[in-house]
C-alpha cells in the first residue's frame, strides 16, 4: 500500500523519499520499516473512529447548545420564541444532520483560532471547540493541566515497570519460594483492590498520622516537595498497574522458562543467568511491552477518580467539572485528548515491539 | 480397587462442566468467594428485611452518630446485649461544642432476632414488618433509642441499612450489565468472526477504538447523558447500558478469535462434510468449546463494574439521592476531614472491596477450573 | 572404567515428582558407548530415553532427580561422574556443549525465535572455543557451509522463522558440532522431517562422524533409521534395558518378544502383500506403583504365568555382547535367571504369608479385645 501511494507523486518526490526510506531500510531492516509505516497508516483512521465515537458522546446529553442558550437567557429574563431558537440552530448549523455537525467540529478542531479570535467569532458564528463554562478555546483551557498529567502519568508508569518486573523475574525464577508466595498474594490483591479504595484508605491514614492531609501537588517548593506529594498518588494509582504486571511477567516469564529452547541452551553450557536474561526475559517482556497503551488507559482511567478524592490538579477533576456543568465540548475534548494518548501509546508499544520481536516485523504484524 | 477404576472412568466420562465444578470444588479460595457472593446477593435480596430500619427512617438525634455500643450489664446485672439510647444535653459554658451527645444510661432497650419494625414488602408482593434484628420494642419502654451498628449518616439514616439495601443496586447493576454484554459480545463477536470480511474490519476497529478509550473518563462522559429528574429505575437502566458499553467489547473480541481458531478445525469441517448446518454447527460444536471461557471473562469484568458504577455514583454522575448505592454513600467520605473526624464513613468501601475480590478469586478459580491443562 | 568407552551408565534411575506421587521414569539403566560408536537407544514415547539423555547433560527438570552414576571420559576433562557436578556449575557447563552436544527431537522449538540462527550458533563457540566475535563468527558459518546451508552469508543473519525444518535441524546439527564434540546425542532427531530430508540429514550426521570420530547415542523409535545408522542398539521398555546387543544381532536374532514385535512391525520391502505387519497390543503402563512384575506381561504373547507377573526379569548375557531381560527365551543364561526369579518368588511368598498370618493373629487378638470392651460397657 506504501509503495503506491509512493509511486503516485511526482518523481522528485519519489526518489527523495525512496533514499530516505531506503536508507531506513539500510539501517534497520526492510520489514521493521515496512511494518512502522503500514501501523502509522492504521492509526490514522483508528483517530477517526475515536473522534467519531467523542462526538457522538458528546451529542447524547439531551438538548443542545442553543437550548441551553435560550434557558441561560430566560434566566436573565429575556425570552426567545421557538423560531428564533430555531433561526438561531440553523445559523450556528446544530439543525444539520449529524455527519455534518461532526465534520464542523472536525474541523474547528484542527483549525486553531487564538483566543482573541475566538471572542470576534463567537458574536457571529457558534465554534465547535469552545467550552461555553470557562469562555476559553478548549485548548486553552485542556494545557492547563495536560503537562502535568502526563508528567504524573509517565512517573507513575516508570514506576511501575521498575518495580514489577525485577519482583516478576525473582518471582519467576525462584517459583513456590516463600518470595514467590508473598508477591503472588500482594500482586493479586493489589491488583483486584480498586483504586480509589486504596486512596480512601491512604488518604485517611495519612491524615491520622501526620495530621494533615497528603492532598494535592505540591508545586511550590521545588522539585522534592514535589516528588514528596506524589508518594501517595504513585502508590494508589500505580499499585495496580504494578501489580498486574507482575502477574503477568511472572506467568509469561514462566511459560518462557518451560520452553524447549532454554534446554537448548542449557544443553549448550550457557550459564544460567545468562539463560533467564537473554532468553526469558527478553520473550516474556513482550507482552507487557505490548500492553503499555492499556496500561496507559488505565492510568487514565484509575487517576480520575483518584484525582478526586486525593484531590490532585490533574485532568480528571477537570472532566468532572465539565461534565457536571454540561459542558461537552471541554469534556469531550478531555477524552479525546487522552484517547489519542491511549492510541499513540499503542503506536508507539507495537513500534517497540517489532524492534523487539522478530516474527511480528516478519509477519507484518497482527495485533 | 473396582471403585477406583470407577471414578477413573468417571473422570474421562465426566462433562466439561462436571470438571470444572470439580475442580472449581478443589480451589478454596473460590469457594469462599462464591460463599460470600451468595451471602451479599441473598442479603440484597431481602435487604428490607435485613436492614434493621428503612432507609427513609431518619433521627436527628443520631446524624453522624457513632456505631452503637453493645453493652451486656447494666448496673452490674447481666440483661443480655442491649444498647443505651442518646440524650442531648446543651452546654453553654462550651461555645465550641455547646450541643453534647451522650449515651443515657438510665434505660436499657434490648436487641432482638425478628423484631417488628419499619414496614416494607416482601419481594413486591405482601407487607411485612419483621427485621432480622433490631431493638426490641418496649423492653423497657421508649423507642426513641435506635442501634446503629455501622454509625449513621449526616442525615441520621442507619449507614448499615443503607449498605444493605445499596447492594440492591451496587451489586445487581455490574450483574445485569455483565448479562447484557455477555449477549451483545457473543452476537456481534459470532458474527464477525463468521462473515469476516469488512463487517469484521469495522468491528474489529470500533472495539480497539473503545478499548483505547479509557473506561471511567468514558462512562463518566456516557453518563453526562442521563437527563435529570427521572426515576431510579431508569438511571439504573441507564447505568446497566452505559457500563454495558465497554464490556461486550472484550466478550466480542473472545468469541471472535475463538470462532476464528475453531472454524477451521477438523471436527468443524467434519461436521460441514457430513452436512450438519451452519447454526447448528455454531451452537452445538463452537459455543460449548468456549463458552467457560466466556463465562470467566464474563466474572473477571464484573469487578470494573462494580468500580465503574461506585465511582459514578460517588462522583455523583450515577445513582443519586434518595435513592441509595454504595457509591451515593461514599459521597459523604469524600472530604479527609470527616473522614477523620466519623472513620466509620469509610465502612461502604469494605463492601466494595470485599465483593471486588471475591469476583477476583471466583473469576481466577473458574479461569483455572476452565484450563483443561491443569 | 574401560578406557575405550567414552560414556558408562551404570544403574540409572529417574524420579519425577509429582502432585500424584513419584514416578520412576528410568527403573536402572546400563549401557556403555565406545568412543566413536554409534549406540542407538529404542524405545516406545514414554520408555524413558528422552530422560536418560537429558540425564546424561543434567539438563533434566528440577522435578527429576537422578540417580546411580554416568561416568564421562574424556582426554580433555579426564574421568568425571556427572551426577556428582553441580548442574549449574563451571564444570558441566565446560562439558556441554564443549564435549557431549546434543540434537533436539524439534528444530522448529529448539531455537529461541528472538535471536538470528547465527547469534545463536556463535554463542556455542564463544562460550567454548574463541572470545573473538570475528573468528568464532568464521568458525560458525564454517560449520553451517559443512551441514548443507547454502547461501550462508545470508543465512547467518536470519531468524528461526525464515528456515524451513529441514534447514533448522541442520542448522541444529551445526550448533550442536560446531565445538567438535567427542559425543552426540541425538533424541529422535528426524522425527519431525519429512522421509527425504530424514535420509539426508542421516547421510549428514554419518559423513560428519566420520570427520570428527564423534560418538552418538542415537535415541529413536524408528528401527529403520537405527538399521542405517548404529552399531550397537539397546532396546528400552518402561524405563529400563530390555535387550542389548550388536545391530546386525537384533535384527538376526531379536529375543525379547518386545524386540521381536518391533522389528515385526516394521514394513519389509519385498515382502509378502498378504502378510499383516505385526503390532503390539496394548500402550506402555504408567510407570506409577508398578506390580512387581516383568513391564511387558500385559502386552507379550508368550508370558509364563507365575513367573512373569511374580518378578522381574534381569539384564542377562546369553551370547558375547547380546544381553537381554526375559524369562521366556530359550537359553542357558535364561534359565539361570529364571531359577533365581522362581527362589526369589518362593522367598517372598513365603514371607507374605508369615506376614498376613501375623497379621490375622493380630486382627483376632484386636476383635477379642473389642468384644471385651464392648461387653464391659
Amino acid at each position: 500500500m506504501d509503495t503506491n501511494t509512493n509511486c503516485n507523486v511526482n518523481k522528485d518526490q519519489t526518489k527523495s523519499w525512496d533514499k530516505i526510506i531506503n536508507s531506513l531500510k539500510d539501517f534497520f531492516g526492510k520489514d521493521i520499516v515496512r511494518y512502522i509505516v503500514k501501523r502509522i497508516l492504521m492509526f490514522i483512521p483508528t483517530i477517526f473512529l475515536v473522534s467519531f465515537l467523542v462526538f457522538f458522546v458528546i451529542q447524547l446529553p439531551p438538548g443542545d447548545y442553543v437550548s441551553s442558550e435560550v434557558a441561560k437567557l430566560a434566566g436573565e429574563g429575556e425570552y426567545l420564541s421557538e423560531k428564533e431558537a430555531n433561526d438561531l440552530r440553523a445559523e450556528y448549523g446544530i439543525d444539520k444532520p449529524f455527519i455534518v455537525q461532526y465534520g464542523m467540529w472536525i474541523r474547528d478542531i484542527i483549525w486553531t483560532p487564538t483566543d482573541s479570535q475566538y471572542y470576534r467569532i463567537n458574536h457571529s458564528h457558534h465554534n465547535w471547540k469552545y467550552s461555553f463554562e470557562q469562555k476559553k478555546n478548549v485548548w486553552t483551557v485542556i494545557e492547563e493541566r495536560l503537562g502535568i498529567t502526563i508528567l504524573i502519568s509517565s512517573i507513575i508508569m516508570i514506576f511501575q515497570y521498575a518495580v514489577s518486573i525485577p519482583i516478576a523475574v525473582y518471582s519467576a525464577t525462584h517459583q513456590y519460594s516463600a518470595g514467590d508466595y508473598i508477591a503472588s498474594i500482594v500482586g493479586f490483591l493489589g491488583a483486584a483492590i480498586p483504586n480509589f479504595v486504596l486512596a480512601f484508605v491512604l488518604m485517611y491514614l495519612s491524615y491520622k498520622w501526620t495530621g494533615n492531609a497528603q492532598v494535592g501537588l505540591e508545586t511550590k517548593e521545588g522539585v522534592i516537595g514535589f516528588l514528596k506529594s506524589l508518594v501517595i498518588p504513585i502508590i494508589v494509582i500505580g499499585t495496580s498497574g504494578t501489580c498486574g504486571i507482575i502477574r503477568s511477567v511472572r506467568a509469561q516469564m514462566l511459560d518462557e522458562i518451560g520452553r524447549q529452547y532454554t534446554l537448548t541452551a542449557r544443553a549448550k553450557g550457557v550459564k544460567e543467568s545468562t539463560i533467564i536474561m537473554k532468553y526469558c526475559f527478553r520473550a516474556a517482556i513482550n507482552p507487557t511491552v505490548s500492553g503499555l497503551g492499556g496500561i496507559l488507559s488505565s492510568l487514565f482511567s484509575g487517576s480520575t477518580v483518584t484525582a478526586m478524592v486525593l484531590g490532585l490538579q490533574i485532568q480528571g477533576p477537570q472532566l468532572l467539572a465539565a461534565l457536571q456543568a454540561q459542558d461537552m465540548y471541554l469534556a469531550g475534548s478531555i477524552v479525546m485528548v487522552q484517547a489519542i494518548l491511549v492510541v499513540i501509546g499503542i503506536l508507539l508499544s507495537d513500534i517497540v515491539l517489532a524492534f523487539l520481536d522478530p516474527r511480528i516485523r516478519y509477519s507484518g504484524g497482527s495485533r | 480397587m473396582s471403585k477406583k477404576k470407577k471414578t477413573k472412568e468417571d473422570y474421562y466420562l465426566a462433562s466439561q462442566w462436571t470438571l470444572m465444578a470439580r475442580k472449581l470444588k478443589k480451589h478454596k479460595l473460590a469457594k469462599v468467594s462464591l460463599i460470600i457472593l451468595a451471602i451479599l446477593y441473598f442479603g440484597a435480596l431481602f435487604a428490607d428485611f435485613f436492614a434493621p430500619y428503612s432507609i427513609s427512617n431518619t433521627s436527628s438525634l443520631y446524624k453522624d452518630t457513632f456505631p452503637s455500643k453493645i453493652h451486656v450489664m447494666h448496673d452490674g446485672e447481666f440483661v443480655g446485649p442491649f444498647v443505651y439510647g442518646l440524650t442531648k444535653t446543651i452546654n453553654k459554658k462550651d461555645l465550641k461544642a455547646p450541643i453534647v451527645i451522650e449515651e443515657d444510661t438510665s434505660q436499657y432497650y434490648k436487641i432482638g432476632l425478628f423484631v417488628h419494625g419499619d414496614e416494607y414488602k416482601v419481594l413486591g408482593l405482601f407487607t411485612s414488618d419483621i427485621h432480622f434484628f433490631g431493638l426490641k420494642e418496649g423492653s423497657n419502654g421508649g423507642t426513641s433509642a435506635r442501634i446503629y451498628l455501622f454509625g449513621g449518616d449526616v442525615l441520621g439514616h442507619d449507614i448499615l441499612s443503607r449498605i444493605i439495601v445499596g447492594g440492591r443496586i451496587s451489586l445487581t447493576i455490574p450483574f445485569a450489565s455483565a448479562f447484557i454484554s455477555f449477549f451483545l459480545g457473543i452476537t456481534i463477536g459470532s458474527l464477525s468472526g463468521y462473515f469476516g470480511g469488512v463487517f469484521d474490519m469495522i468491528v474489529q476497529r470500533i472495539i480497539e477504538v473503545i478499548g483505547a478509550i479509557p473506561q471511567i473518563p468514558l462512562w463518566m462522559a456516557l453518563s453526562a447523558a442521563i437527563p435529570d429528574g427521572i426515576s431510579t429505575v431508569k438511571i439504573y437502566l441507564y447505568i446497566t447500558i452505559i457500563l454495558s458499553f465497554i464490556n461486550w467489547t472484550g466478550m466480542a473480541r473472545i468469541v471472535r478469535g475463538k470462532f476464528l481458531s475453531l472454524k477451521n478445525e477438523d471436527y468443524v469441517m467434519a461436521a460441514r462434510l457430513a452436512g450438519v448446518s451452519t447454526w447448528k454447527i455454531i451452537w452445538k460444536h463452537l459455543v460449548p468449546g468456549f463458552l467457560s471461557y466466556l463465562i470467566v471473562a464474563l466474572t473477571l469484568g464484573i469487578p470494573g463494574s462494580i468500580v465503574g458504577e461506585t465511582s459514578m455514583s460517588y462522583l455523583g454522575l450515577g445513582i443519586k439521592d434518595p435513592a441509595t448505592s454504595w457509591g451515593v454513600l461514599l459521597q459523604e467520605a469524600s472530604d479527609v476531614k470527616v473522614v477523620a473526624a466519623y472513620p466509620f464513613k469509610l465502612i461502604p468501601i469494605i463492601f466494595v472491596a470485599i465483593t471486588v475480590l471475591a469476583y477476583n478469586f471466583l473469576g481466577d478459580g473458574l479461569r483455572d477450573a476452565a484450563d483443561p491443562y491443569k | 572404567m574401560d578406557k575405550d568407552n567414552i560414556l558408562e551408565v551404570k544403574d540409572l534411575r529417574v524420579n519425577i515428582h509429582m502432585m500424584e506421587g513419584e514416578l520412576t521414569a528410568v527403573r536402572g539403566v546400563n549401557f556403555e558407548i565406545k568412543k566413536g560408536e554409534t549406540l542407538g537407544l529404542v524405545g516406545e514415547s514414554g520408555c524413558g530415553k528422552s530422560l536418560t539423555c537429558k540425564a546424561i547433560l543434567a539438563i533434566n527438570d528440577k522435578k527429576c532427580e537422578a540417580k546411580g552414576s554416568i561416568k564421562f571420559n574424556s582426554d580433555e576433562s579426564g574421568e568425571v561422574e556427572i551426577l556428582d557436578l553441580n548442574p549449574k556449575g563451571e564444570e558441566i557447563r565446560s562439558i556441554r556443549g564443549k564435549q557431549i552436544s546434543m540434537i533436539f527431537q524439534e528444530p522448529m522449538v529448539a531455537f529461541s525465535p528472538m535471536y538470528t540462527i547465527g547469534n545463536q550458533i556463535n554463542e556455542c563457540t564463544r562460550l567454548h572455543i574463541t572470545k573473538d566475535k570475528k573468528k568464532s563468527k568464521e568458525i560458525s558459518m564454517a560449520v553451517m557451509k559443512k551441514v548443507g546451508i547454502a547461501n550462508v552469508e545470508k543465512r547467518y543473519n536470519q531468524y528461526p522463522h525464515e528456515f524451513s525444518g529441514g534447514m533448522l535441524q541442520r542448522a541444529l546439527i551445526a550448533m550442536a558440532l560446531v565445538c567438535n564434540p567427542k559425543m552426540l546425542i541425538a533424541d529422535e532427531p528426524t522425527t519431525a522431517l519429512d522421509v527425504t530430508i530424514q535420509a539426508q540429514i542421516l547421510e549428514l550426521m554419518k559423513s560428519l562422524q566420520k570427520d570428527f570420530n564423534t560418538a552418538i547415542l542415537f535415541i529413536t523409535h524408528d528401527l529403520g533409521v537405527v538399521a542405517k545408522m548404529c552399531d550397537r542398539v539397546a532396546v528400552m521398555y518402561l524405563g529400563k534395558i530390555v535387550e542389548s546387543a550388536d545391530t546386525e544381532t537384533i535384527y538376526a536374532n531379536p529375543q525379547h518378544p518386545y524386540t521381536k514385535g518391533l522389528i515385526g512391525s516394521v514394513h519389509k520391502i519385498g515382502g509378502n502383500r498378504e502378510d499383516r505387519l505385526f503390532s503390539i497390543e496394548g500402550t506402555v503402563p504408567l510407570a506409577m506403583n508398578l506390580p512387581v512384575q516383568c513391564g511387558f506381561y500385559d502386552r507379550c504373547t508368550v508370558a509364563i504365568d507365575g513367573l512373569c507377573n511374580k518378578a522381574e526379569p534381569e539384564l542377562v548375557e546369553i551370547e558375547p555382547g547380546h544381553k537381554v531381560a526375559c524369562f521366556a527365551c530359550n537359553h542357558e543364561g535364561c534359565k539361570a535367571e529364571c531359577e533365581r526369579a522362581r527362589k526369589e518368588i518362593a522367598e517372598r511368598e513365603e514371607r507374605e504369608r508369615k506376614e498376613a498370618e501375623l497379621a490375622a493373629q493380630e486382627a483376632a487378638l484386636g476383635k477379642n479385645k473389642k468384644k471385651l470392651f464392648g461387653r464391659r460397657a
